[in-house]
């Protein structure tokens, strides 16, 4: 057992340290992650951090890649998130499909896009869930029907947030009609253009204030050569790529900055003449919060390293998952309890503290729970592929 | 990072538990419950045979040389199997505290014996003072007299005493009751003129004691580790026992969670099987993350502890949630068991009330926050 880094992934962090500390402006980090969306000042941040050698250390070194432990992707996801930064600009490319690519893609397909992933230069927007398939993902409609060389692709996608600025869709459809099938054997993997034509972008608007989509594809063509791996395999490839997703997308490290923030301001902020740090109860209850950040980072240590060796994942990241989403949310509720009146005040309000970011991230919060597959079908899934519980 | 135990450990899990399920059974539990003494001396011998109590001790004394993370999966069997008994007083109480602040005559002398089960140590700090948990308030007083000491006072919550051979009592030699500073370690023979032990009837009914110093004479050679300067030791013990809790409350805790799994797989309502309700799969779901993440803590801050690497915050978020891990873990467990699991002959009884008695010992999950409330700079 050893909870250690090796000396190259510290070097290696050292080295991100100093290059983050200077390139990662908040405003960069809030295009990363948070109501902004990707724009000019991010992608020239995700160009930066390809040139300087910080992208692609896990991927193979015939895409560009340094052939290296997924460790160092994790250790760049974590001083990122230490920084509001959460995780790199063009995350869904880098953190998602890229992997599948890898895994199932056409030689092809690996030519054409890895590279241009690790260099940071082009993004991807899933397109899984529809107005009828949420939780019950299998069940979408979409439909891709075979004419020629090309299938054609009719339906609608929503909640697909980056859809607004990403070049590709990674688009789940049906290709297999037939009723008397399960329903998620029916189902394949495509890359589309998002210039293609027949398909349109109408924004939805969360109550946090970010951008994500509704799409809608009406006769739109696709190549077959862009199908990723084989027909009606979409969804294993979807289910077989989850558990590395999850381990990429919820990090404790993105929660530490929050923490941080609470506890310079308890130590700043009077009450009847003492700094709130000296109350007690604030005192527990931001402790609370260090403990459980604790217990975060090593459930994400034991995800990352059963990825990093290749061992099976179950329900492991599931756990992370939910226990990170969940912590971020009593976080949030503790920070807004610290700030009492003053946590309801917006961004751009006289008076506000910590720039607003509490009050923002209290409404983000509600996503978190649900985004990327909801906390109750988490513990279904803890529950029966983890604990061998049976299905209902 | 590498979460894989060596082929040696798992082989020392996988044995220990076989040799607990067949050696400890649940009527052996319970028969110690009511039992004086609290241990059965054939199991004792048999275990300091396998080389269980000398398995983190250096070869130099007896032991087998391995590390901390070896003795908490001993522990962890331990707490699975509810073992009764004083291995853990004797072992981590008594020996790891000679370990640290023994003189070399000293450390001869006991771990040794230790190691072979023939003699059995504790340790005495907290006292009637102590309504809130703390180490480092101690009022019993040591007086250096010519050529011994001279102690006085009363401890309680003393686990163990009543069959222990020496008691390590932390001692007052100088400065305010709550100072860190004054603080002295004392090996007492527990058949001393002036000492008595009575057993407290406790939730876990194990075998906690108070016990009397009234004018107990300790020669001063039985000084352990330098005077006035105990505190740095019992800081250091008190780390390691939090951890070394840890261990057994996890394997407790996985116990029931099995338990409920498997209850959940056959007991039918509304003609189906429970586990197949959300509600139960959820319950499930929740024990397996209070445990899972316990687990995963406990090995790093005892990873860290053998490395010597600063860990303060480490140890004391992972006393702290597992101890109220513990508590959420057993609570659900009731809810799957229901009337069934509170029923004295159940066996979940036997878990919930150690599951509090763990959470109290070396500091509760709110004793611990204190400490990494300190960390975080509050």
């Amino acid at each position: 057992m050893d909870f250690g880094y090796t000396r190259e992934e510290e070097e290696f962090r050292e080295r991100l340290r100093a290059f983050l500390d200077r390139e990662l402006t908040e405003e960069i980090a809030r295009q990363n992650w948070e109501d902004k969306g990707v724009g000019p000042e991010a992608r020239e941040f995700s160009r930066k951090l390809a040139a300087n050698g910080f992208l692609g250390m896990s991927w193979p070194k015939e895409y560009g890649g340094q052939g290296l432990s997924p460790m160092y992707d994790f250790i760049l996801l974590d001083e990122l998130g230490k920084r509001w930064g959460a995780h790199v600009p063009l995350d869904v490319g880098y953190t998602m499909v890229g992997h599948t690519i890898l895994r199932r893609g056409s030689d092809e397909l690996k030519r054409e896009f890895l590279t241009k992933i690790i260099r940071g230069e082009i993004e991807f927007c899933l397109g899984y869930t529809e107005p009828n398939a949420g939780s019950d993902l299998a069940s979408m409609k979409m439909r891709a029907v075979e004419e020629g060389d090309f299938y054609i692709i009719n339906g609608q996608k929503t909640f697909n947030t980056e859809a607004h600025y990403a070049e590709y869709h990674w688009l789940a459809a049906r290709t297999d009609f037939n009723p008397h099938i399960p329903k998620h054997r029916g189902i394949s993997l495509f890359i589309v253009d998002m210039n293609s034509p027949g398909i349109t972008v109408r924004p939805l608007i969360t109550m946090s204030g970010e951008q994500t989509n509704e799409v809608f594809y009406e006769n739109v063509r696709v190549p077959k050569s862009r199908m990723v791996g084989d027909k009606n395999k979409g969804f294993y490839y979807m289910m077989e790529a989850i558990d590395s997703e999850r381990n990429h997308v919820f990090t404790p490290c993105r929660l530490n900055p929050i923490l941080n923030d609470l506890i310079g301001y308890v130590k700043e902020t009077m009450f009847n003449g003492r700094p709130l740090a000296e109350d007690p109860k604030i005192q527990d209850q931001l402790a609370q919060m260090a403990v459980e950040l604790e217990v975060a980072q090593v459930f994400a240590e034991h995800s990352r390293w059963m990825e990093s060796n290749e061992i099976p994942m179950t329900y492991e990241p599931e756990m992370t998952k939910v226990f990170i989403s969940e912590l971020e949310q009593r976080l949030v509720d503790v920070g807004m309890q610290i700030l009492g009146s003053f946590s309801q005040l917006e961004e751009d309000s006289k008076w506000v503290p910590l720039r607003g970011r509490i009050e923002w991230y209290f409404l983000h919060s509600f996503m978190t729970t649900i985004g990327a597959g909801t906390s109750e079908i988490g513990r279904n899934v803890i529950a029966q592929r983890g604990l061998g519980l049976p299905r209902g | 990072m590498d979460f894989h135990f060596s082929e040696e450990q798992k082989m020392l899990k996988e044995s220990a538990r076989n040799f607990l399920a067949a050696e400890c059974p649940k009527t052996l539990v319970r028969a110690m419950e009511k039992d004086e003494r609290g241990y059965s001396p054939n199991l004792w011998k048999k275990m300091a045979d396998l080389g269980w109590m000398g398995i983190a001790f250096p070869e130099s004394y007896g032991g087998i040389g391995g590390n901390l993370l070896d003795l908490l999966l001993l522990l962890e069997e331990m707490g699975r199997a509810c073992l009764p008994g004083p291995f853990f007083s004797s072992i981590v109480l008594g020996g790891f505290t000679i370990l640290e602040a023994g003189s070399e005559p000293q450390k001869k002398e006991f771990l040794p014996k230790i190691a072979s089960g023939d003699r059995i140590l504790t340790l005495a700090h907290t006292e009637p003072a102590t309504t809130q948990f703390d180490p480092f308030l101690v009022t019993l007083k040591a007086q250096a007299q010519e050529n011994y000491y001279l102690l006085e006072g009363t401890k309680l919550f003393v686990p163990d005493a009543h069959v222990a051979h020496f008691l390590i009592c932390v001692a007052r030699t100088r400065g305010e009751p709550s100072s860190r500073e004054g603080i002295s370690l004392f090996l007492v023979d527990s058949q001393s003129p002036g000492l008595h032990w009575e057993l407290l009837t406790t939730v876990a009914r194990d075998k906690q004691c108070e016990v009397l110093f009234r004018r107990v004479r300790v020669p001063a050679e039985n000084l352990l580790g330098t005077i006035h300067e105990g505190g740095k030791v019992l800081e250091k013990v008190m780390q390691k026992a939090a951890i070394a809790k840890c261990a057994e409350m996890i394997g407790g805790a996985q116990f029931v969670l099995d338990m409920c799994l498997s209850y959940a797989k056959e007991r039918e309502q509304f003609g189906k099987l429970i586990g197949t309700f959300q509600a139960v799969q959820h319950h499930c779901a929740n024990m397996a993350i209070s445990i899972e993440g316990g687990r995963y803590i406990t090995y790093k801050a005892a990873w860290m502890l053998d490395r010597g690497l600063p860990c303060t915050k480490l140890v004391a978020s992972a006393k702290s949630w597992v101890s109220d891990a513990y508590k959420r873990v057993v609570g659900l467990g009731h809810q799957i068991m229901a009337g069934t699991g509170y029923m004295e002959e159940h066996d979940m009884p036997l878990y919930s009330r150690r599951a509090k008695a763990a959470e109290l010992a070396f500091g509760d999950a709110n004793y611990y926050k204190k400490l990494v409330a300190k960390e975080i700079g509050l």
